[in-house]
């Protein structure tokens, strides 16, 4: 038996766990409930509560192990999202850039559970987290500096006058494609990364099925398997840190884009 | 082994994610390298290093739109 015959026929399989179905409906009406927005609103709830919890017994100096990791978090937001990136005024922006973070950085981790699927791993949640920030700092942009100002302040200042139609239409493409950039760059790096995770477990599980078949002489076959499973769980060190970066870099770009919108010149 | 659409897009993403690699690879680079002559700068140079890094990685997160509605 062949190992890879059995990873071809299992594959469609794995990606059609991945096509968001419907875990339940309401009634006829035809609304339902897939089974990644079923797991945003558990992660709905995990924030809240972290949060929450962690809000309840705010210390001068913590001595709660949690408070302190929820604080050292936030502390980043304020620094790194906020601090660097915005600059003068930047108060006002924590809390939605905090809210973007802990909920992006929760739902990544509430994937790496096996079992659980996670919320950013479909695009039309990431789609709404991304308009989501870019009506944010479209709307703080036209705030700092009027309608006309704001389209005005897209092509950097001190541009010859023959220069500034160009170089404004370039600037207004990358302001446009930053909302696609964000959607995209979340989802394909949670997707792919699940992917990988599935098809290096299913690796793991046919070469083993295939060593036990084929009896004394699959014992190399089923050798192999250890070394899938070695590489399964390199892989999901990686995917450990590639759902703290993503949620990290949302952030962070989110806070430049807040930065360059409402920027003086 | 005939060649499919499908196999085609995958090369053309493929070669399309050669340019933006390069390019994050110098980003990297050169953060690394300012971080390590000023370190008291670490900060402000990589919010601009993450900045270039999703400028450059815009075009490949294309190709990877391009894949899936061409």
């Amino acid at each position: 038996m062949n190992p890879l015959d059995l990873v071809n026929s299992l594959v469609p399989e794995l990606t059609a766990s991945f096509t968001p179905t419907y875990v339940f409906t309401f009634g006829d009406s035809g609304i339902g409930v897939t089974q990644y927005i079923f797991w945003m609103c558990i992660t709905f709830a995990l924030t809240l509560i972290v949060v929450l919890a962690c809000g309840k017994h705010l210390q001068l100096v913590p001595t709660n192990r949690f408070v302190g990791m929820v604080e050292q978090g936030y502390g980043m937001v304020r620094r790194d999202m906020g601090e660097n990136p915005i600059g003068h005024g930047f108060e006002k922006h924590i809390p939605f850039l905090a809210t973007l973070f802990f909920f992006i950085l929760i739902s990544n981790f509430v994937g790496l559970i096996p079992g659980c699927k996670t919320p950013t791993g479909t695009i039309s949640v990431t789609w709404c987290l991304s308009l989501i920030s870019f009506v944010y700092f479209n709307y703080w942009g036209i705030r700092a500096h009027g309608g006309w100002g704001y389209i005005k302040h897209i092509a950097p200042s001190g541009l010859p006058k023959v220069m500034v139609p160009i170089i404004w239409f370039f600037e207004f493409l990358s302001l446009v494609l930053r909302a696609l950039t964000l959607t995209v760059r979340l989802y394909g790096n949670m997707f792919a990364g699940h992917m990988a995770l599935g098809i290096f477990s299913i690796f793991a599980y046919a070469f083993l099925w295939a060593g036990i078949q084929n009896g004394l002489a699959g014992i190399v076959t089923g050798g192999m398997s250890i070394l899938w499973m070695l590489l399964l769980f390199a892989m999901y060190a990686l995917e450990t840190l590639v759902a703290f970066l993503q949620a990290y870099v949302f952030a962070v770009l989110s806070g430049v884009y807040i930065g360059l919108a409402v920027a003086e010149h | 082994m005939e060649i499919t659409l499908a196999a085609m897009k995958l090369v053309g993403y493929g070669l399309g994610a050669i340019g933006p690699g390069i390019g994050i690879g110098i980003a990297c680079y050169g953060c690394c390298v300012g971080t390590a002559r000023q370190p008291e700068l670490a900060g402000r140079l990589f919010t601009n290093f993450i900045l270039g890094a999703a400028l450059a990685e815009a075009l490949a997160l294309l190709g990877f739109v391009l894949v899936f509605i061409l």
